[in-house]
């Protein structure tokens, strides 16, 4: 808007001016003059301001500086050729100019456009080079904690066998720090997007016996029920197995550690639309209200919470494992009290046995 | 246990507690047990000891675990049990896909291990015996692999030709981990083009023919990951 006013009040300025000194001028001054102007107008205010500057000079050298003076006439043929000189150097070179400016200011786009690619690339460079890093350290961390683990172990074993009762103790420590240390740096490689699933078709039976055998040791004398059709094909879905055995095992594990010893534990497995649902009930207290989202929080512990059962990472850890699968787990009330973890996966058609 | 002692075993880890620990730990199982700290002493000490089990750890400061697997096995067929840090399931498949009996990970209970390394032997000292039985009997069934029948009771189970080959080959390897590529190349052949998947599907259908409960397999066990299983009783 400033170069509008500028260049219109120097053309304003300009006719004033010649129009004053009129008679002791050639029109060719006249028009030369214009030209300048309307080249200074185009370079700073583009293709409209130009066009009106040389529309406004088209009139104001027929009006002020032809004759008759003052007036709209085209009196000889030779005027008419200035006016059309005049119009046709300043329309050319008025587009010209846009053009050029607009080559300039595209070339400035894409300049600013490669820089910005550029720093982009070696942003990415070094994420990658981060994340490299990270795995290297995670992997290294994880070896470097399970080889002493592994010792610890083995000593505490030797202990118990000569009647040390300390020593028991210090195996299921061992135990649970190597629990820890996995899960901790499962979680971190589950956020960074590290933890590699392959989904791929499996049964649901086998992931339950092989769930099931995970789980023995917890269960002492209790038991789970299973409830599977087997008069029907057997149910295929597409998962990660041995993630999706994670999962499974940890709510079996909360169902065993969280519901009375006489109670029995639920496990089913059956086809819903396009997935297939494994519920885990167990007729423990179940979950407040407000709990119930929060318990796939990592690190959330309800004050309900078994002491030292572990660090408040199972859940958080199951349910990313499961949307990593294109699958949910989610948590109902069981009528008649208890709980009820439903996990979600997508199911495979059954391919036909060969 | 009935098993007789074995002469001599050779642990392969660089790290000296952990070699300690398991030294003291196979001291029932062998007369004598050799260690080495690195792949190559390993390599070493099978070629010239020949010892009845290696017990091998993937983690060797010198050669990857999976190549000194590879290398003793283009000359002995001596059982070799894998120690894993990692617990990469690919790892696993491909260092039983090179040969190894065995792999159990680290942390790792000791009695675990021993019972490990125990079976294995047994295997081992069964194959060797050339004469293995051809009936099988486990879990109230009658496995006939010679007349290539299953019966539960005295009634013959109706098995499809693949449900068969998959059963006799994970018996026949009784007690030992089997890869889905190596089960899938025993019965399909390494020249199918079948996808692996249906082997889980044809598993499970082969359980609920055999299993007093399916969903609670007995003999024939899921390896998460890697692979399945014969397991026997005894």
């Amino acid at each position: 808007m400033r170069a509008w006013l500028w260049w219109v009040g120097l053309f304003v300025v300009v006719t004033v001016v010649l129009r004053a000194s009129r008679d002791g001028l050639d029109v060719a001054h006249a028009v030369l003059t214009y030209l300048l102007v309307m080249l200074g107008g185009s370079v700073s205010g583009g293709r409209p301001l130009g066009f009106t500057l040389t529309g406004a000079g088209v009139l104001s050298l027929d009006f002020f500086f032809q004759t008759p003076y003052d007036t709209l006439t085209v009196a000889k043929p030779l005027d008419g050729f200035v006016l059309l000189a005049f119009m046709t150097t300043a329309a050319v070179t008025t587009e010209l100019l846009a053009a050029e400016r607009a080559r300039a200011a595209e070339a400035e786009l894409l300049a600013a456009e490669r820089t910005r690619l550029i720093a982009a690339a070696e942003h990415a460079e070094a994420l990658r080079e981060a994340d490299r890093l990270k795995d290297v350290v995670l992997a290294s961390v994880s070896h470097d904690l399970r080889t002493p683990l592994t010792t610890i172990k083995a000593l505490a074993q030797a202990g118990a066998r000569q009647g040390d009762q300390n020593a028991i103790a210090i195996e299921e420590q061992a135990d649970r720090l190597a629990r820890l240390v996995a899960d901790l740096l499962d979680l971190s490689r589950l956020q960074g997007g590290a933890l590699p699933v392959h989904p791929e078709p499996n049964t649901a039976e086998d992931l339950v016996g092989a769930a099931l055998r995970q789980v023995a040791g917890l269960l002492g004398d209790r038991t789970v029920e299973t409830k599977i059709d087997f008069t029907e094909p057997a149910l295929v879905g597409r998962f990660d197995f041995v993630q999706t055995l994670r999962i499974l095992t940890n709510l079996v594990g909360n169902a065993i550690q969280y519901s009375p010893s006489q109670s029995p534990i639920e496990l089913s497995v059956e086809r819903d639309g396009d997935n297939l649902m494994f519920a885990v009930a167990d007729r423990g207290p179940g979950i407040a209200p407000a709990d119930r989202e929060r318990i796939f929080e990592p690190f959330y512990r309800p004050a309900s919470a078994v002491a030292g059962s572990g660090a408040g990472l199972g859940l958080a850890i199951a349910r990313r494992l499961a949307e990593l699968q294109r699958g949910t787990i989610e948590y109902a009330e069981r009528p008649g009290g208890g709980s009820i973890f439903v996990l979600r996966l997508p199911a495979d058609g059954a391919p036909e046995p060969l | 246990m009935a098993t007789p002692r074995a002469r001599a075993l050779l642990i392969i880890e660089d790290d000296l507690p952990i070699r300690r620990a398991l030294k003291n730990a196979l001291g029932d199982v062998a007369d004598r047990v050799l260690e080495a700290a690195t792949g190559r002493a390993g390599i070493d000490l099978t070629a010239t000891e020949r010892p009845d089990l290696v017990v091998l750890d993937l983690g060797l400061p010198d050669i990857q675990g999976v190549a000194v697997c590879r290398e003793i096995r283009t000359w002995s067929p001596v059982p070799i049990v894998v120690l894993s840090a990692r617990h990469s399931d690919a790892e696993k498949v491909q260092v039983l896909n090179a040969g190894a009996d065995d792999y159990v990970t680290k942390p790792f209970s000791t009695p675990e291990f021993v019972a490990r390394v125990r079976a294995v032997l047994r295997r081992a000292r069964l194959a060797a015996g050339e004469n293995a039985a051809t009936i099988v009997e486990a879990y109230g069934l009658t496995i006939d692999l010679a007349r290539r029948r299953v019966e539960r009771g005295g009634s013959l189970i109706r098995l499809t030709p693949i449900e068969w080959d998959i059963l006799r080959t994970l018996v026949v390897h009784a007690g030992r981990t089997l890869t889905h590529q190596q089960i899938f190349d025993a019965v399909w052949g390494a020249a199918a083009g079948s996808p692996q998947q249906y082997l889980r599907v044809h598993i499970t259908n082969l359980r609920r023919k055999i299993e007093a409960h399916a969903d609670r397999p007995e003999l024939v066990v899921t390896e998460p990951g890697v692979g399945y299983r014969a397991e026997l009783p005894g």
